[in-house]
């Protein structure tokens, strides 16, 4: 049985590698778009940033918030959006055109699990100006002394940006999913994940609806702002980053049945 | 190696008003309309049989074979392809299938064709000696090497037909399933093209099914013909036997030297049968006579002696009803009669 899982899993790591390589092999033909769109993200970073600061240099605290923790928050909010923008970003096509124009047949027809497919077919390049933009945040709250060192907490660190990503991937899952049933999609994912933005600042400052929302319905607050108030010297507990991954699990378990459920009542297109 | 059994597919539909009013409305009704585009269809496909699927366009073909590909579920009844039921072991069933859809390419558009065959090998897990011997009868049969190295996008659409077709049979699958190969192709490129389809389906007893609006497709590659018509089944069987049953007109026609003396002839008196099965007919110039019968009453020869006994003939031809004439009759007039 073991032995089985791991071929499957060899076997499955040789095929992304070589769908990948392909996909780059594509987007290297036209260096420019790739470079503009690492530009585009990074720029509109960076104006995320400065409108931070110009909110701080109207009010010196948020919510007893200091500027170098929401500096952290924000930071550390743009890396598992990045993993999951970089390695899934396909996902989007899914639910605005392929399932709608039929294209989704060539999935049906190839021996690989469908969900592999879709994502190994794309990866999203744009995604680096967050991860950058992330990790630079990171690196400097670390010097700002606003972050816990310590074992445990660089170690949960890992599992929260994975749970964190895990997150992103199944909500854009889940509605992409919806396609299969009302053909395009799109808008509703596109709502559904600008909710994300909401959840680079702390939630304390956000009416209770769209607190409960983004909290329990769409769980953005717990790929960032919770988790991240763990990091920070908060007195956050641990609990925080068990209830990340539960929600994730939960949440990937619903989204994989309802894409799944959804390859069956796939309807294609006529010629 | 095909079994498809009482397989329907209902497509069901919002119902839908006209103009912007019912637009509207059409918003808060939960009316639906249900269309069945595949109405209870069976069959059954020996290996290495070539099946022409045909149908007018929206008769269900497309329908029928995304189900026995996969990718549609059946809403009743169930197929099973090689012993697979393609519904519940997809990842299975499309190990053994292999698929050309006419419209569409399933080939790595920006890549060189060969980047294509490439990726293939690996998704189908095919070993560098199965690949060489692969690889080698394509190229004999579909000539890839010609372009090979060209970025998928830039062949014309022979070319891409033909490596369509090669990308789908890199993993010999035991089923090959062609929607409309033929669809906007030149003569001689469908002559290729059909060709390569024969030679497979010798070499590997590559079970084919194709749906085509071609006849030429039809008489040149399928032993056997089903034919559908809005979801039905309405015919299954060999060729020769359609043209049998539909096809019993025959046609001759004679250049003839002196046609008043053959105007005078009544042809179906005078081989005893009924007005509709001998009708005859002059042409504008009066010159050519054209005599339609019922080949099973009546022998060319019968016509053509008795027009000779009057008259000097110094042209025949004689026609047999086009493949393509019965088709169109049988969507026009649905069901045959067996």
């Amino acid at each position: 049985m073991g032995i089985i899982v791991m071929n499957k899993c060899k076997r499955y790591l040789r095929l992304y590698r070589v769908l990948v390589s392909q996909f780059l092999k594509t987007i290297m033909q036209s260096k420019v778009d790739f470079l503009m769109g690492l530009f585009g993200f990074f720029f509109s970073q960076i104006i995320g940033i400065a409108f931070l600061y110009l909110v701080f240099q109207q009010i010196p605290s948020l919510q007893g918030w200091t500027l170098d923790q929401l500096i952290f928050i924000y930071g550390f909010a743009q890396i598992p959006r990045g993993i999951d923008h970089l390695f899934t970003d396909n996902i989007w096509l899914v639910a605005w055109r392929l399932v709608v124009n039929g294209d989704f047949d060539r999935y049906m027809l190839r021996p690989m699990n469908i969900f592999f497919q879709v994502i190994a077919e794309k990866l999203q390049p744009d995604a680096m100006g967050e991860l950058l933009v992330g990790v630079i945040l990171v690196v400097r709250s670390l010097t700002r002394g606003v972050l816990i060192v310590d074992g445990p907490h660089v170690v949960l660190f890992f599992v929260s940006i994975f749970a964190g990503a895990l997150i992103y991937t199944s909500i854009k899952l889940f509605f992409a999913g919806l396609a299969f049933w009302i053909k395009i999609s799109g808008p509703f994912l596109q709502v559904a994940y600008q909710m994300s933005d909401f959840a680079k600042y702390p939630t304390e400052i956000y009416a209770r609806g769209i607190r409960f929302l983004i909290t329990w319905v769409i769980p953005f607050a717990f790929v960032a702002y919770l988790p991240a108030s763990f990091f920070l010297k908060a007195g956050t507990s641990a609990m925080i980053i068990g209830i990340e991954c539960g929600i994730a699990v939960l949440f990937w378990c619903i989204a994989y049945a309802v894409f799944e459920r959804g390859t069956h009542v796939y309807e294609s297109a006529g010629n | 190696m095909i079994k498809v059994d009482h397989i329907s597919k209902d497509f069901i539909s919002p119902k839908k008003y006209p103009g912007l009013k019912g637009a509207v409305k059409g918003l808060f009704s939960s009316e639906k309309t249900v269309k069945t585009a595949v109405d209870d269809i069976s069959f059954t496909i020996q290996k290495g049989e070539i099946v022409g699927y045909i149908g007018s366009n929206g008769a269900g073909k497309s329908t029928t074979i995304k189900m026995m590909t996969g990718i549609l579920t059946p809403t009743r009844g169930e197929c099973t392809v090689a012993g697979i039921d393609p519904n519940k072991r997809r990842k299975e069933n499309a190990q053994n299938i292999g698929v050309v859809f006419g419209q569409r390419t399933q080939l790595w558009w920006d890549l060189p064709l060969s980047e294509s065959f490439t990726i293939l090998k690996e998704i189908y897990n095919v070993s560098d000696d199965d690949y060489a011997e692969r690889m080698e009868f394509l190229n004999r049969v579909l000539e890839l090497q010609e372009f090979f190295d060209r970025p998928v996008r830039t062949l014309s659409l022979g070319q891409r037909m033909r490596a369509d077709l090669g990308a789908a049979l890199l993993h010999n699958p035991k089923v090959l399933y062609l929607d409309e190969p033929t669809i906007g192709l030149d003569l001689v490129v469908k002559d290729n093209i059909r060709e390569a389809i024969k030679e497979i389906n010798e070499k590997y007893q590559t079970t084919v099914i194709l749906t085509t609006h071609d006849i030429g497709d039809i008489e040149e590659l399928c032993s056997r013909i089903i034919i559908i018509d809005e979801g039905k089944k309405i015919y299954d069987g060999s060729l020769t036997e359609l043209k049998d049953i539909y096809g019993t007109k025959r046609e001759v026609s004679m250049e003839i030297k002196q046609p008043e003396k053959v105007k005078e002839l009544h042809f179906a008196r005078l081989f005893g049968v009924e007005e509709e099965d001998c009708r005859s007919e002059f042409d504008k110039e009066n010159s050519v006579l054209c005599v339609t019968f019922d080949k099973h009453k009546i022998q060319a020869p019968q016509v053509l002696s008795a027009v000779m006994d009057v008259a000097e003939v110094t042209d025949v031809q004689i026609q047999e009803t086009e493949l393509a004439e019965i088709v169109r009759e049988i969507y026009h007039h649905g069901v045959i009669e067996r």
